[in-house]
């Protein structure tokens, strides 16, 4: 059986400086992420939360900080019971220049056998991405009603 | 759904009706698809063909032909070694999600390990990221494709 892990490849014309600003930075967040605001020091062993609307949706801790070339952190989601219960995954993003683009590979890894979690970023990882690239390359994220996603339990 | 597949999806600020135009026009897909045009009428049962500067490079029938919703094709690489393997299935579904467009690329039928699973799992993500910026931003993105290598060509010029 496969490991259960979400993998997404997506090239930005764009700088390893200026992704890894829109992947640490909150205020960046907001416009591509659903007006969720990444939180965090991005100091190896420091609290990482994403924060929507004001409540926060995932917390974790820094595990990794290679600026501009890699970044990762645990992540638990905290907005229902069923997913309190699973396990802290770990979302690890590698940045490499690629010509005049850069080439973002995100790993999604580390669930737990059935996870309910996996479902969900699966598919809302995709959406985040593309809304990024768009920012990066265009100055306008993208609108992708949430509630479009497909997703269980999320409207 | 027969294993091997490849399974990406984006989001682009287009309509369907440019999303689909941007697949299946000769021009507009020489312009993100790294120099390679694609070439048919799109009816069903109709072949197709990809050319770069000429050489044929990917070649098929048309499966499904439903603008601005669906569009699917076999798809048999031009490299001598991929003309080895089965001919694998290309699908494209264009769905609207509120202002943007979801498309989603499945390439099945694929041989397990072969050179075309190997190259069009390194080639989609480049192709459709080019196609989206290309969209949005009226420019493909300025690189080439990583398997673009292959100088021979195993398919007859349509």
């Amino acid at each position: 059986m496969r490991k259960p892990e979400f993998i997404y490849v997506i090239y930005i014309e764009t700088t390893p400086e200026k992704l890894w600003e829109a992947l640490t930075s909150s205020e960046f967040s907001k416009r591509y992420w659903w007006n969720t605001e990444v939180k965090s020091d991005w100091k190896v062993g420091s609290p990482f939360a994403l924060v929507m609307n004001g409540a926060p949706t995932d917390v974790g801790e820094v595990l990794e900080v290679d600026r501009p070339r890699r970044l990762s952190y645990t992540f638990h989601h905290v907005t229902s019971e069923a997913a309190r219960r699973e396990r802290p995954s770990k979302v690890v993003f590698n940045l490499e220049p690629y010509g005049k683009l850069v080439k973002l590979t995100l790993t999604h890894e580390d669930f737990e056998a059935g996870s309910k979690l996996l479902d969900g970023i699966s598919k809302g990882w995709p959406a985040i991405l593309s809304s990024l690239k768009s920012l990066l390359e265009s100055g306008t994220a993208l609108e992708i009603p949430v509630s479009a996603l497909g997703i269980e339990g999320v409207s | 759904m027969s294993k091997p597949e490849f399974v990406y999806t984006t989001y682009i600020a287009t309509t369907p009706e440019q999303l689909w135009h941007a697949l299946t026009d000769g021009d507009f897909h020489e312009h993100y698809w790294f120099g390679h045009r694609v070439t048919s009428d799109w009816k069903v049962g109709s072949s197709y063909q990809f050319a770069k500067a000429g050489a044929p490079s990917v070649e098929g029938k048309v499966l499904e032909s439903d603008p601005p919703k669906r569009l699917s094709y076999t798809w048999d690489a031009c490299s001598p070694e991929a003309k080895k393997e089965r001919t694998s299935r290309v699908s494209f579904d264009i769905e609207p999600r509120g202002t943007v467009v979801k498309l989603t690329v499945t390439h099945d039928n694929l041989d397990e390990r072969g050179k075309t699973l190997r190259d069009i799992s390194g080639g989609w993500p480049m192709v459709i990221a080019s196609l989206k910026s290309l969209l949005e931003t009226g420019h493909a993105l300025p690189a080439d494709l990583p398997s673009t290598a292959a100088k021979e060509t195993a398919c007859a010029q349509a």
